[in-house]
C-alpha cells in the first residue's frame, strides 16, 4: 500500500516535470506536442475508488495548467477520462481484476492495452483541443491536430509501457 | 431518506466528477487575460522557477545562434553608426569625441529591459511565453516585449520575478500597424493556423503596397514605439464586398527559436492613457 503510494507520488513528479521540461517543448510537424503525462492516469492501481482516480486525474491536469498556461482546459480534459476510466476498463477486460495492480501489458494483453489506452487518449485529446479551439473555427486543422496528438501521444504510452514491462 | 443518502453515497463519484469538471470549465471560461489569477499560471514562483531550470540548458544549446544574431546586430549598429556620424559631418574628424547631441536630440521616452525566457509555446491556438523578469525588475502589464529581429507580443501577467507574455502568436493580441513606406495601417491578428504568419486585415482599399514590403507597429498605441519591425508581406486577399484588403505578414520575429526578449517601458504611457480616457470622457 504505502508502495503503491511512494510509487504514485514519485511517477506524478517525474510525468509532470518530463511533460514541462521536454515535451512542452516538442512541436512534432509543428502542430502538436505528445501528451506523455497522461500515462499516469492510465496506470492508476485497480480498485482505488472512483473519487480518488477522478481527484487525482484533475489534480495532474491542473498542475500542468499551471506551467502552460491554460486554466482549466488539461483539467476538464483529465477529469473526464478519469470519470470514464472504470467504464472503459470494463469495456476493454471482460474478466475480474484483481484489486491494486496496475493496467499493463502482461495484465491485460498487448491488444487490450492498447485498446485501452487509445479509447482515454482519444478522449482526453478531443476534449482538450475541442476546449482550445472554442474561439476558433477551422475544423480540418482542428482534426488534424488531434488525430496527430493522439499518434504521438499513444506512441510514447506504449513505447514507455513496454520498458515497464521489460522490467 | 435513508436510501435517498444511500444512493448519494453509491454514486459519489458522480458528485466529485461534476463539481471537478465544473470547476475546471469555470477556470477555462473565465477568459479576460487580466482577470486569470497569477497563482494559476505560470508566473507564479514555484511553477516560475521549475520552468526556469528547463530554460537554462536550452540557452546553452542557443548560445552559438544567438552569438551569430549579437554579431549581425552589431555590423548592422555599426554601419548605422557611421552612417549618422556623416550626416551630422563629423566622419571627418575621427578623433573628436566631445560631441553630445542631447540638446538637438528630441526626447525618447522609452527604456529597454532584457529578459530570458523560460518557457514558449507554438503549437496551440492560445499561446503564452513566459519570461524571467517581473515586478521587482521594473515591469508592469502592458507593457511591449521585441526580439532583436522584431515585435514578439505584449505584457500579460505579473508576479514579482516572472511576467506573462501574449505573443503575436494568440488571437487576444491585436496590434495596429502600417506598411513602413506610406502611412496606411490596419490591425494585425494571428489566425492560429502557422507560427511564421499573421494577417494584416483592415487595410484600406486604396493603400499602395508590393509583396515584400515591411510591416512597422504604427505607433498609435502606447505599447511599442513607432516603426518597429513586425514583418513582410507576403501575399494579399481582396475580398469583394469589403472595402479593405487582408494581407498574410510573414513574421519577422521566429517565435519557435526565441530566448532572450526585451521589454519596453514607455515612460509617457500613463499620460497617454489618462489623457485618451479624458478626451472619450469628454465626448460622452
Amino acid at each position: 500500500m504505502i508502495n503503491n503510494l511512494i510509487r504514485g507520488i514519485a511517477s506524478f513528479i517525474i510525468l509532470v516535470l518530463l511533460q514541462v521540461w521536454v515535451l512542452n517543448n516538442i512541436y512534432l510537424f509543428r502542430i502538436a506536442s505528445p501528451l506523455l503525462y497522461v500515462y499516469f492516469i492510465l496506470k492508476l492501481p485497480l480498485g482505488i475508488s472512483r473519487c480518488y482516480i477522478i481527484f487525482f486525474s484533475f489534480l495532474i491536469g491542473l498542475v500542468i495548467d499551471m506551467f502552460s498556461n491554460t486554466p482549466g482546459m488539461h483539467a476538464a480534459a483529465c477529469t473526464f477520462i478519469g470519470f470514464l476510466r472504470e467504464p472503459v476498463l470494463r469495456f476493454c477486460v471482460n474478466r475480474d481484476l484483481e484489486s491494486l495492480s496496475t493496467p499493463s501489458y502482461s495484465l491485460f494483453g498487448l491488444g487490450g492495452f492498447f485498446r485501452y489506452a487509445l479509447i482515454l487518449i482519444a478522449v482526453h485529446h478531443i476534449l482538450l483541443y475541442v476546449l482550445e479551439a472554442a474561439t476558433f473555427v477551422s475544423p480540418l486543422l482542428l482534426t488534424v491536430r488531434v488525430i496527430v496528438g493522439i499518434a504521438l501521444t499513444l506512441f510514447l504510452v506504449c513505447t514507455v509501457e513496454l520498458f515497464e514491462h521489460k522490467r | 431518506m435513508r436510501k435517498l443518502i444511500e444512493f448519494v453515497l453509491h454514486k459519489k463519484h458522480w458528485l466529485v466528477f461534476l463539481l471537478l469538471e465544473i470547476l475546471s470549465l469555470f477556470l477555462v471560461y473565465q477568459d479576460n487575460a487580466y482577470q486569470k489569477s497569477v497563482f494559476l499560471s505560470s508566473a507564479n514562483a514555484v511553477a516560475g522557477r521549475i520552468l526556469s531550470v528547463s530554460a537554462s540548458v536550452n540557452s546553452y544549446f542557443k548560445l552559438w545562434d544567438e552569438n551569430k544574431l549579437l554579431q549581425e546586430q552589431n555590423r548592422l549598429l555599426q554601419k548605422q553608426l557611421l552612417a549618422l556620424r556623416r550626416q551630422v559631418g563629423i566622419s571627418d574628424s575621427v578623433d573628436f569625441q566631445g560631441f553630445m547631441t542631447d540638446s538637438i536630440m528630441p526626447y525618447f521616452p522609452y527604456e529597454f529591459i532584457t529578459a530570458g525566457v523560460i518557457s514558449n509555446s507554438v503549437t496551440r491556438l492560445s499561446n503564452y511565453i513566459t519570461i524571467d523578469k517581473g515586478r521587482e525588475d521594473g515591469i508592469s502589464p502592458d507593457m511591449g516585449v521585441v526580439s532583436s529581429n522584431g515585435i514578439v507580443g505584449v505584457v500579460s501577467l505579473v508576479s514579482d520575478n516572472m511576467s506573462v507574455v501574449i505573443p503575436m502568436l494568440n488571437p487576444k493580441l491585436k496590434l495596429s500597424c502600417r506598411v513602413s513606406r506610406n502611412t496606411y495601417f490596419g490591425t494585425l491578428v494571428w489566425e492560429g493556423k502557422d507560427e511564421t504568419e499573421a494577417v494584416l486585415t483592415e487595410l484600406p482599399k486604396h493603400a499602395e503596397f508590393s509583396i515584400g514590403d515591411t510591416i512597422v507597429t504604427s505607433g498609435y498605441s502606447s505599447i511599442f514605439p513607432e516603426g518597429v519591425c513586425v514583418g513582410y508581406i507576403a501575399g494579399y486577399e481582396k475580398s469583394q464586398e469589403e472595402a479593405f484588403y487582408s494581407l498574410r505578414v510573414k513574421l519577422a520575429t521566429d517565435f519557435s527559436a526565441l530566448n532572450n526578449v526585451l521589454v519596453i517601458k514607455n515612460y509617457n504611457q500613463e499620460e497617454q492613457l489618462k489623457i485618451e480616457e479624458e478626451a472619450i470622457g469628454n465626448d460622452k
